[in-house]
């Protein structure tokens, strides 16, 4: 007695919602699909049609070497000049009707055809995922801005869902096989990491890309005082090391974001590219003017970002809060440069942090919007994050001085540069604010008092 | 000679921006900017690859750009003159620089987030007011805008 195939309740009400009628389910588990997968068809739109023609097969237009040809074959034939006989010989060692309409229509000929009998006939091919049912037919268009990421977002491939309910690397838009292992990411709400500009941010970064090594206008460099040497090594090894923290921890981020989000691992992925131009940029100064690396900074601030539990929390902290902070060095960097080496490097840093700050600031308003309700456990992260960069400021002397000689251009000055670095202080934290606040998150009254004093000079 | 401030002179570098190759290396720039010199607003469209308009426009306008850039007169002249006379501007005259030299900066913005693009596109919007170098400059007087 054949044994019965029995829907279970939740797909049988999902097929009802979606027009699938029972044979048709009943038909598709007796093939091996597990009710989830099936469920996952119904969601992703695919219809009862597309999944009675996916189990239908290549070798549902078969015919034996000595029946009638079916008209569509013969259609077929005729466009591709392939001769009867030859077809009969195909069919007869073993070829599948739907197998030889697609050899005719990719453009094999006769005499390629005849030259596979020869070597024993054509390869068995599986072919099954030809006719797989995703969203066929579409034609992205070039925009302005070229072929862009947003321009491929049409259709199904453009459904970003809040909910992304695969575990492996199966890219948006695909359909998922049974059997396939999980990737082990751990990011599947769309609140958790999505910015409304990401995929323009992507494209920006791929556009506005620069060469450390040839573009930056390095005979421009002439010898500095040494003191002023000293500041500016000092300082490219404190962003040296941030840029490439800022890098280590992304790149240990991207692997738990979801293939459903493949925009933010895009954009992320260029972000960490950008820390690695910063690290060798800074790094190259430093090493090109007669000076060295200088001392290795405490690392208060980088801990709060490395130790955050979630990603919203590292995306505030780090995105959000330290780089508007680094984005105001680079500020600053760019007005006192010493020569058009250093301008270049500043100017072109700053365009890239910019992109960094908007990417969090971005994706923190997104959070609000969607849910409002962790506008609190923000404020959490922003309050351990602003008291370990304190304690930066406190313990690092050798950053804060560095920035007062460079700017003052040189260490007797040094009460001026200090005016600056608190000018420049003042600038992070008021443009700080002022990003939250855009994102509808009000800062200014719980601001860290340490912090808070800045404002105040 | 076109004369600054004006739609024709915007224009003028407009057109010379359009066709630099060096430009377009840049890559894509999406802003809208304002220019504020005294009573006198232009405003700025960039999109893509290319400076795409030019037109003369109101105060309650700002609010729909990102940013706009505003300093005295007599700093325009002073910034225009400067990038005339070296090809470009200077270490001390660059857009960033004016704005952390001005105690309410240069570029001015009614929200936090859209005023970055000042940063973002920041060698861009510099390319374009270089190209000022290539034209000649007639300077309307200061009580024309005031």
């Amino acid at each position: 007695m054949a044994d019965t195939i029995s829907i279970p309740d939740s797909l049988r009400a999902k097929a009802q919602e979606k027009g699938w009628p029972d044979d048709l389910v009943e038909q598709a588990l007796a093939t091996g699909a597990s009710a989830d997968q099936l469920i996952g068809y119904m969601n992703q739109g695919v219809t009862a049609e597309q999944a009675r023609g996916f189990l239908a097969g290549p070798a549902s237009g078969a015919a034996s070497g000595g029946s009638e040809l079916s008209t569509e074959l013969k259609a077929a034939a005729a466009t591709a000049q392939w001769p009867e006989d030859l077809i009969r010989e195909a069919l007869a060692a073993g070829a599948a009707e739907s197998d030889l309409i697609n050899f005719m229509t990719l453009g094999v000929t006769a005499e390629q055809a005849r030259e596979f009998m020869a070597q024993g006939g054509p390869p068995q091919l599986d072919l099954s995922w030809m006719q797989v049912p995703t969203e066929w037919n579409t034609r992205a268009k070039p925009t302005k801005h070229g072929l862009t990421l947003e321009a491929i977002n049409i259709g199904r491939y453009g459904e970003i869902p809040d909910e992304w309910p695969y575990q492996t690397e199966m890219p948006r838009g695909a359909v998922p096989i049974p059997g396939v292992e999980a990737m082990g990411y751990s990011i599947f709400q769309k609140q958790e990491v999505w910015s409304d500009v990401c995929a323009r941010l992507y494209e920006e970064a791929i556009q506005r890309r620069w060469r450390p090594a040839t573009d930056v206008p390095w005979a421009s460099i002439e010898p500095l005082a040494d003191d002023v040497e000293r500041a500016m090594c000092q300082i490219c090894t404190h962003i040296s090391e941030k840029e490439q923290m800022e890098a280590d921890v992304l790149g240990r981020w991207e692997p738990d974001i979801s293939y459903g989000y493949h925009e933010v691992k895009l954009y992320l992925a260029t972000t960490i590219f950008e820390n690695a131009r910063a690290v060798e940029v800074f790094r190259k100064r430093a090493l090109s003017n007669g000076g060295g690396l200088g001392m290795q900074s405490p690392g208060w601030g980088f801990r709060s970002v490395v130790d955050a539990r979630n990603f919203t929390e590292m995306c505030s902290i780090q995105m959000v809060l330290q780089d508007s902070l680094t984005l105001a060095q680079y500020q600053y960097l760019e007005k006192y440069a010493k020569n058009p080496a250093e301008k270049y490097i500043a100017a072109h840093a700053m365009e890239d942090k910019a992109r960094h700050v908007a990417y969090g600031i971005t994706h923190l308003k997104y959070v609000m919007m969607h849910r409002a309700d962790r506008r609190d456990e923000i404020q959490r992260y922003l309050d351990k994050g602003e008291g370990m960069m304190l304690q930066d400021d406190r313990k690092d002397p050798a950053t804060r001085e560095a920035f007062a000689i460079y700017f003052a251009g040189g260490k007797d000055n040094i009460r001026e540069g200090l005016k600056t670095y608190n000018q420049m202080r003042k600038r992070a934290i008021e443009q700080y604010l002022a990003r939250l606040k855009w994102a509808t998150i009000e800062r200014a009254d719980r601001l860290d008092a340490g912090l808070k004093a800045f404002l105040q000079d | 000679m076109p004369a600054f401030p004006s739609v024709e002179w915007f224009d003028a570098i407009r057109e010379i921006t359009n066709k630099d190759p060096e430009f377009r290396a840049l890559g894509t720039v999406d802003c809208v900017i304002g220019i504020k010199v005294g009573s006198k607003i232009l405003e700025v469209t960039f999109d893509a690859f290319e400076c795409t308009n030019v037109r003369e426009v109101g105060e309650n306008d700002l609010r729909d750009m990102d940013f706009w850039l505003e300093q005295p007169y007599d700093k325009w002249v002073d910034m225009i003159e400067n990038i005339k006379k070296n090809g470009k501007a200077d270490l001390s005259h660059t857009l960033n620089t004016i704005d952390l030299s001005l105690p309410d900066g240069f570029a001015r913005a009614h929200d936090g987030y859209r005023r970055d693009a000042f940063y973002r596109f920041n060698q861009s919007i510099q390319d374009f007011f270089n190209a000022s170098a290539k034209i000649d400059t007639q300077f309307l007087a200061e009580a024309a805008v005031a």
